[in-house]
């Protein structure tokens, strides 16, 4: 499944090229600007910096998230009933499909990166530590991919995915550390934050590819695959239902 | 011995109590051509796909090659092969690519995978389109695609959805062709559903019709026609006027149903024309009534169609069906 995303991608490059476009504004507007007037803590790193990790993050939310398009059109097209058809586990499909999307997410990083080090953007230059980010961003997007297979199970059409799809990004991005620490949010939105798997896998990376602290990775990688676990297992058991 | 389907009461009823099947029997032998007719909303869509697993029946029981769809649907995948009615193939990747993904999703090892998936290109005509986008495939190519994929794992029964819908009669022709060899080549047995009368005339070894979620006749095409008994004898006699005397004759005839004259054509019903034609010569020629022409009209397949799951026809519209209709009667095969 993830090859057939590779093979994909490979004959129409274009989508790649357009996703890239919103993470690259984020950091060079809004992270240039805010950098420049200091208006959050950032323990003493550049804000950009600071945000480069919540912008990939957010970048693997939309492909992830986004994800369950492919297979409302897949649903209209034949191709799922054939894959229900075929004699493969539905796990398999399912969490085929969901990794799947991270081959996906992992292109978008890896073009953002560059962007980054343009604008000044100082990684610290540690290659296991950079391997392990992009395992942990793979990883995540799986978890995310899942959750919208949930979605797409369930509402069945484009139009009613789209207008779910955005709702479920916009509050995952801003009720998480991504731009700016947990600290500064009110207290609802606090209690959204802790249970946000997107503030674990920012903690993580930032940690990884920035500040070098990495005090709470392991509980990070916990939440992380805690959560891909019962995205899977849910997806597994909803998948059946979008082809009735 | 295990038939290839051997279905027993399939219901279903999908929410808001809209009953899709109501009562389906089928069975079908290994090794057949199988056709399904019916008219849009019968149900032959719902019936493939319970029993190509995909969702359970309300009620009833279904076996493939002695396999039960519900409770062991996973065996059964292992020996279908389904092509969906909607194009089931990723346009923005090559068919080689395709089949490529498909036999990994199948799980096919490794080492044959190359070797499988270039004889099914091979078998299907594909072999030089390998290597271009589905994209670029006119819709005959799509669908040769289709059936190699769910040929890779070489399935006993392959299970087709209205295959040859929308494509242009060369197309069908040749998608036909490659069908018909795979059933010589591996033996698979076809169950497919249609709306091409001629197509299952043509190419089936069994035909059902199915109508408001039930089976109302199953037979080979033959018999279907047979089952009308409403074959027609014309014989056009010169400007001479046959007597009552002989008109009871010919109507005394073992096959004559019925027996019509129309100016100067008699139109004689009967079940079988070519047995029943030498009868009612041997009575015009005793009666000395010279013959001018002499024309046999046997039903179709449509008239078939016509006959068990028509519910409109347009009024007027002459065809061998009208009479049939009225004379055939009741009496018909269930």
């Amino acid at each position: 499944m993830m090859e057939l995303e590779l093979r994909r991608l490979r004959n129409d490059r274009t989508e790649v090229y357009t996703r890239a476009v919103q993470p690259v504004l984020w950091l060079a507007v809004f992270g240039l600007v805010f950098s420049e007037i200091h208006a959050i803590p950032t323990n003493g790193i550049p804000y950009i910096d600071y945000i480069t990790p919540g912008v990939m993050l957010q970048s693997v939310l939309f492909v992830a998230v986004l994800y369950g398009l492919t297979l409302v059109w897949e649903r209209d097209t034949g191709i799922l009933k054939k894959l229900l058809v075929a004699p493969a586990s539905r796990y398999a499909i399912v969490i085929g499909r969901s990794m799947s999307s991270g081959v996906r997410a992992i292109i978008q990083v890896l073009i953002v990166i560059p962007v980054a080090l343009l604008l000044g953007v100082s990684f610290i230059p540690n290659p296991a530590y950079f391997v392990v980010a992009l395992a942990i961003l793979f990883v995540i997007s799986g978890g995310f991919a899942a959750l919208s297979i949930i979605v797409a199970s369930l509402l069945k059409t484009r139009e009613r995915f789209m207008g779910i799809g955005q709702a479920l990004i916009l509050p995952l991005f801003f009720a998480s550390n991504a731009l700016y620490p947990i600290a500064l949010m009110p207290h609802a939105l606090q209690v959204v934050a802790v249970f946000n798997p997107l503030t674990y896998a920012v903690d993580a990376v930032r940690g990884l590819m920035i500040t070098g602290n990495l005090a709470l990775l392991p509980l990070d990688v916990a939440v992380i695959a805690l959560f891909d676990i019962l995205m899977f297992a849910a997806a597994s058991l909803s998948f059946r239902k979008i082809i009735e | 011995m295990t038939f290839a389907i051997d279905a027993k009461g399939l219901e279903k009823v999908y929410k808001g109590n809209v009953a899709a099947l109501a009562g389906v029997d089928l069975e079908v032998k290994a090794g057949d051509i199988f056709a399904l007719l019916g008219p849009n909303g019968a149900g032959k869509t719902t019936l493939m796909r319970i029993l190509t697993t995909q969702f359970k029946p309300t009620s009833g029981e279904a076996h493939i090659f002695g396999l039960d769809v519900v409770r062991e649907g996973g065996e059964v995948r292992k020996v279908i092969g389904y092509v969906p009615q909607e194009t089931s193939v990723w346009s923005d990747i090559n068919g080689y690519e395709n089949l490529l993904i498909y036999a990994k999703i199948y799980g096919l090892p490794s080492r044959s995978r190359k070797e499988v998936i270039y004889d099914m290109l091979e078998s299907m005509g594909l072999r030089a389109a390998a290597e271009q986008l589905v994209k670029t495939y006119s819709g005959g190519m799509i669908r040769k695609l289709e059936i190699a994929c769910a040929m890779l794992i070489r399935p006993k029964i392959l299970f087709l959805d209205e295959p040859t819908l929308g494509l242009d009669p060369a197309a069908r022709i040749a998608v036909w062709k490659k069908l018909a060899s795979l059933k010589m080549e591996f033996g698979t047995t076809v169950f497919f559903s249609t709306h091409y009368m001629e197509e299952a005339n043509a190419y089936s070894d069994e035909v059902a019709i199915i109508n408001m979620g039930k089976m109302v006749t199953s037979g080979t095409a033959e018999e279907l026609k047979h089952s009308l008994r409403g074959e027609l004898i014309k014989v056009s006699v010169s400007d001479h006027h046959v007597d009552e005397h002989t008109l009871g004759l010919i109507r005394g005839l073992k096959q004559v149903n019925s027996v019509v004259v129309t100016d100067a054509t008699l139109i004689v019903t009967v079940e079988d024309a070519e047995t029943a034609l030498p009868g009612v010569m041997d009575v015009l020629r005793s009666a000395e009534i010279p013959v001018v022409r002499i024309a046999t009209t046997k039903p179709t397949l449509d008239d078939v169609f016509l006959r068990y799951a028509g519910t409109t026809r347009a009024p007027g519209a002459a065809s061998t069906t009208e009479r049939v209709e009225e004379e055939a009667g009741g009496d018909h095969r269930e």
